[in-house]
């Protein structure tokens, strides 16, 4: 009888793929053996077809790397802004603050990697082709908004490129989950973000173009008084 | 035309970053005398540095391995990814410091590098316990001699950064390595003969729920 039970589930097991009872089926199957040892593969928190089609599952991996590194980038140029050479108080807060707000991005996407049920490979880099050189830190206050604004295009844009990854009509590659993961924390944020950062630009550029650049100085060290009080 | 005026600019871009363009305002040259940091001191601190950083990227691996639904010890992950922001906050600190003391006004690019960690799995909570505590002995080794290249210097000997070091980095070490040493005890106590109930429970403690 026993052995009929075994079989049965055994061949359950084959025949199931799409979440048919299959962590209760290991259960049935490993606990009818009389053995130390549980191995129960299908009692794991994966779901859909999460990691075993399409590269959703490695670019969320790749995109918290990434979160990582524009983090300690960001922190570089905030030090420099603070150096008593080009002490701008509102430069530096300003990317102090992109900074925190990449590194605790950084942990939360780590952390939806595994509650889909998989691990953290913080060596994974992702397929969307990008053109980027060495960060740079040491950069004018124009520079800076400008690199600033370019690497939140850059998160923005990945953001698109998984959610399109993940929502192709394709039974084996749509993940609504990650979809709707990436819409609440991620895309709307970075719209306001890089609105903020453009106009930052706009600004910077009319005072550079208005009374023969005369003003630039002065508007420097407004437009930094600014971004103390506002950022 | 355009394509050449556009690698011209990006030329100039390329070299002259610091100089005057219409962009920006020109450089100013003020006293230098008060700036006494010497070179192996300020070279020690930069190393520092990226210690801490890679200690932030360790603990990150950490927190994301005790994260998996297999493993499943929220206590844990949350310990470590906290340990992970507060080895960020010791390179932001020793970075505010150099600020201080009028560096970083060059060289900032090359302060730090993002590199993986080298280490992704860990047997159990003991294991990442310990593993936590040794790299934290080594990090109090490295200020240890943050330190020594900071005062044995003949010809300057940075007093209060030696005192800095000492008085809030050592505290810190001390007091956190003490911390770690007297989790892996109590917790290699109660798994002594409740393996997976012992961890279990202490996972919770660590999460600040009494089961
Ligand atoms: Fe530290």
């Amino acid at each position: 009888m026993k052995m009929l039970i075994l079989a049965v589930s055994c061949l359950l097991a084959i025949t199931g793929s799409l979440a048919a009872d299959t962590c209760y089926n290991d259960v049935a199957l490993d606990c009818g053996i009389t053995s130390n040892s549980l191995a129960l593969p299908r009692c794991n928190a994966v779901y859909g077809e999460y990691g075993s089609h399409g590269n959703v599952a490695t670019e969320l991996q790749a995109y918290a790397k990434l979160h990582l590194e524009r983090s300690y980038d960001y922190l570089l140029s905030a030090a420099y802004f603070n150096n008593y050479q080009t002490n701008r108080a509102g430069f530096s807060k300003l990317f102090k603050k992109l900074s925190d707000e990449a590194w605790s991005k950084t942990i939360d996407i780590i952390k939806h990697v595994t509650k889909r049920g998989d691990k953290m490979n913080f060596d994974q880099h992702s397929t969307m082709k990008t053109e980027r050189k060495n960060y740079t830190a040491e950069n004018h206050e124009l520079e800076a908004l400008a690199k600033a604004l370019d690497t939140q295009k850059e998160l923005a844009e990945r953001a698109f490129y998984i959610h399109r990854e993940a929502t192709r009509n394709s039974q084996h590659l749509h993940d609504p989950e990650i979809a709707q993961y990436l819409e609440e924390e991620f895309i709307e944020d970075h719209a306001e973000k890089i609105r903020t950062l453009a106009g930052h630009t706009s600004d910077l550029k009319k005072f550079i173009t208005a009374n023969n650049g005369h003003d630039l100085s002065l508007a420097l060290y407004v437009f930094d008084e600014y971004l103390q009080k506002t950022v | 035309m355009n394509s050449i005026l556009l690698v011209f600019a990006g030329i100039l871009a390329v070299c002259l970053p610091a100089s005057a363009t219409q962009c920006n305002v020109n450089p100013v040259q003020i006293p230098k005398d008060w700036i006494t940091m010497h070179r192996s001191c300020r070279n020690s601190m930069r190393q520092q540095i990226q210690m801490e950083v890679g200690a932030s990227l360790q603990y990150l691996a950490m927190g994301a391995h005790f994260s998996k639904d297999v493993v499943n010890r929220p206590g844990f992950a949350q310990l470590f990814f906290d340990a992970a922001s507060e080895e960020r906050e010791h390179a932001m600190k020793l970075i505010e410091y150099l600020l201080m003391r009028g560096e970083l006004t060059n060289d900032v690019s090359s302060l730090l590098q993002v590199r993986p960690p080298t280490r992704s799995s860990w047997k159990g909570g003991v294991e990442a316990l310990e593993h936590a505590l040794s790299m934290e002995s080594d990090v109090t080794k490295s200020i240890r001699n943050v330190i020594k290249a900071c005062e044995d210097d003949s010809e300057f000997n940075d007093y209060h950064l030696v005192d800095y070091l000492t008085g809030d980095f050592l505290e810190e070490q001390y007091k956190g390595q003490r911390d770690l040493a007297g989790k892996a005890s109590t917790l290699k106590k109660l798994m002594d003969r409740h393996e997976a109930l012992g961890e279990f429970i202490f996972d919770k403690k660590l999460l600040g729920i009494d089961v």
